[in-house]
């Protein structure tokens, strides 16, 4: 079912355990978030899946196997340390790494001039890379990164120096990608795009596992039993059941009392006549998930 | 196979197509042209065609001057014949000679003719009235044929080794000069390709191209596509110089006709080849390990400057290589893989070196080719995703890394 899987993989470099005993898998058809903060390790995991360091122990299997040079024709990585050959012509350039990546000739050609139109690069193929923004550049690397329609992407940040109408137009192909059935882990520290688009997420902190699964698993495992509320009339000082009203723009987070159930204040409120526009179970952002977990851990170190 | 073909490709166009290597490709024969074209115009001005007197009073000369081979540089001088010294005066100081001479009456006895100038005249006047009085001495009373045979043609030293299998006579001139040629076209195409090598792996580093590639193809095809591809690259360039050159033999064939019987063994060549071929490789493939070492280009062009003044031993040594070409300096270079090429090319040219010498200095290269190959592999796969921060040589040797 999986088509990436990491089992117990360790490295180290020098005296830093760089990731420790993680294990995860990836699957056919999701987007699958990898974080954490920097130096955690995530560079590093996809380096040793896509074959560039080997684990000091433990297994990976990528496509039903451990990788081979055959593989990596069926891999779009777009590494966070970000490049393209800045001298010769962005056609040339993208040619030559498509080849790379085992592509007839005639099909690059397609595919090129397919995407080029669709990232808005079409008239600019024959400017050399490095008389292109940098937007313009990104935008570039994501066509290497998919013109070979690869089974497995590994993206790091692909939504840095983007602006908003590509950002958007990049999470799209992502989604597309995905329904396709591809498999697409995604590296960023931009916790919104993780909730908009991953299905499921690993976070490493200091190379080990710290959460694993799917968006809702986690977030209602650090769901408070907090309730927002959006009252059209003013709220009683005092409800039966709730420790604490803090009020934020206009809602009203209720902070229960130990042995209150969300149900039960619904019915309160509505006993004591309050009318209500909005009645919900507070989730916690993955952002507050993320800096919670990670400072409980010691904090993070830096690169 | 693929792969390595299209990386081969990308190598040699990305320079192929570059102005720089144009450039640098044109420099050498257009350093070359202009320098001629500087001595030739130096010389052009030098000449002096005006005629010659002379005073014949034992009335040798009877027959008139020919001239074998004119030259462009050495044209004929005509020569004119004066009654006496007074008239010749005249005429030497009117411009209308530059210079004569005086055959005196005792001359079959003294052997010695006086020469009368306001400025000397250059020494081609002077051979060419040698050859004038040697077309008539037969004339001369009393003088053994074969004497006269000697005058006119001179002497030829030709020598030749013990078993007869080489000559070389003395205007073979060229045979010594072909090696520093041959040389120097060696080093300039070894040290252009191994730096476009470098430059080409820190540059995929510093604009972290690499991390895509090696996720495409592996580090040996990389580092494999990346040596042929840019040794192609100065193979082109050496070709282009030894068309320049055989063009320019062709033109200077018209104006010194002894260029044109230049010609080198097939043994010479075989043998140049055998040791180029794998200084070649062993130079690129460590100019590939610096590039994979280094973080920026500026270092490792220091570094693959190292390179370049070792290759040029050879020549700070070229007196006492040739002064003594089985000397001990001579032999010791000989067994030194960098400077190995160079002074086997000369020590041939100069004399007949041992079979075992020669085996053993082109086993030598082969070998460390082979070393700095495996030496390459071991520092690219390394060395290729660091940034900014160098490889010690400690860590390719000791580290366990993945084949």
């Amino acid at each position: 079912m999986s088509i990436i899987n990491v089992l117990n993989i360790s490295k180290q470099f020098g005296e830093v355990q760089a990731v420790d005993n993680l294990s995860f898998d990836v699957r056919p058809g999701e987007i699958f978030g990898l974080l954490g903060p920097n130096g955690a390790g995530k560079t590093t995991s996809i380096r040793m899946i896509l074959d560039i360091f080997e684990p000091d122990s433990g297994e990976i299997s990528v496509l039903n196997g451990p990788m081979t040079e055959e593989k990596k024709n069926h891999i779009g990585y777009l590494p966070e340390e970000r490049g393209l050959y800045q001298d010769i012509p962005l056609e040339r350039c993208l040619t030559f790494l498509a080849s790379l990546k085992g592509m007839e000739p005639k099909d690059i050609h397609s595919q090129m001039t397919d995407y080029l139109k669709r990232f808005e690069l079409y008239e600019y193929r024959g400017k050399k890379v490095k008389e292109l923004s940098k937007g313009m550049q990104q935008k570039a690397q994501l066509i290497s990164t998919l013109i070979h329609d690869p089974e497995i992407v590994i993206i790091d940040e692909p939504f840095t120096s983007l602006d908003p109408v590509n950002t958007e137009m990049v999470k799209d192909m992502l989604e597309m990608k995905r329904d396709e059935g591809k498999a697409i882990i995604m590296s960023t520290h931009q916790m919104n795009q993780v909730e908009e688009l991953c299905d499921r997420i690993l976070l490493i902190d200091h190379g080990k596992r710290v959460l694993y699964g799917t968006l809702g698993e986690i977030q209602n495992q650090f769901s408070s039993k907090d309730i927002m509320v959006t009252p059209l009339t003013e709220l009683p000082d005092a409800i039966d059941g709730v420790r604490e009203i803090k009020k934020l723009n206009g809602r009203f987070r209720l902070i229960l009392a130990e042995d209150a159930a969300p149900n039960q204040i619904l019915k309160n409120l509505i006993n004591q006549g309050v009318e209500l526009t909005e009645f919900e179970i507070a989730v916690p952002p993955l952002n507050e998930i993320f800096i919670q977990v990670v400072q409980k851990k010691g904090g993070a170190d830096n690169d | 196979m693929t792969k390595i073909w299209q990386i081969i490709k990308h190598e040699y166009l990305r320079h192929v197509l570059e102005k720089k290597f144009l450039i640098s490709l044109l420099s050498l024969p257009i350093m070359v042209v202009v320098m001629f074209g500087v001595a030739i115009i130096v010389i052009l001005f030098s000449i002096d065609d005006t005629p010659v007197g002379y005073i014949d009073q034992p009335g040798i000369l009877t027959q008139a001057y020919e001239r074998e081979q004119d030259s462009f540089f050495n044209p004929k001088i005509d020569f004119l014949s004066y009654e006496d010294k007074a008239q010749a005066q005249t005429a030497l100081e009117s411009e209308e000679i530059q210079a004569y001479y005086i055959i005196p009456e005792n001359y079959s006895s003294t052997l010695l003719v006086e020469l009368y100038y306001l400025d000397e005249p250059d020494s081609d006047v002077q051979s060419q009235f040698d050859q004038y009085m040697r077309q008539n001495l037969d004339t001369l009373q009393g003088l053994d044929p074969q004497v006269i045979n000697r005058l006119e043609n001179g002497t030829q030293i030709t020598i030749a080794d013990l078993d007869g299998e080489r000559e070389m006579g003395q205007d073979q001139w060229y045979l010594v000069f072909t090696p520093f040629v041959l040389g120097l076209m060696f080093f300039f195409v070894v040290m252009t390709s191994g730096g476009y090598l470098s430059q080409a792996v820190v540059e995929e580093k510093e604009n972290r191209t690499m991390e895509i590639v090696i996720t495409s193809v592996s580090p040996n095809q990389l580092m494999t596509g990346k040596i042929i591809g840019n040794i192609a690259l100065g193979l082109t360039q050496l070709l282009a110089w030894l068309l320049f050159g055989w063009i320019g033999i062709k033109v200077a064939g018209r104006v010194w006709p002894v260029v044109q019987d230049f010609s080198l063994s097939t043994e010479y060549i075989l043998i140049a080849l055998l040791a180029m071929v794998p200084a070649f490789l062993m130079v690129a493939a460590l100019m590939a390990a610096i590039g994979a070492t280094m973080t920026e280009t500026s270092e490792s062009q220091q570094i693959s400057g190292l390179f370049s003044i070792t290759m040029m031993i050879p020549y700070y040594l070229a007196s006492p290589i040739m002064m003594n070409p089985s000397g001990a300096i001579a032999t010791a270079l000989t067994f030194f893989p960098f400077t190995a090429p160079i002074t086997i090319m000369l020590r041939m040219a100069l004399t007949v070196m041992p079979q075992w010498q020669l085996i053993l200095a082109i086993g030598i290269i082969w070998l460390f080719a082979i070393f700095a190959i495996w030496f390459a592999g071991r520092a690219f796969r390394m060395g290729m995703l660091r940034y900014g921060k160098k490889l010690s040589l400690k860590e390719i040797f000791r580290k366990e890394i993945r084949a």
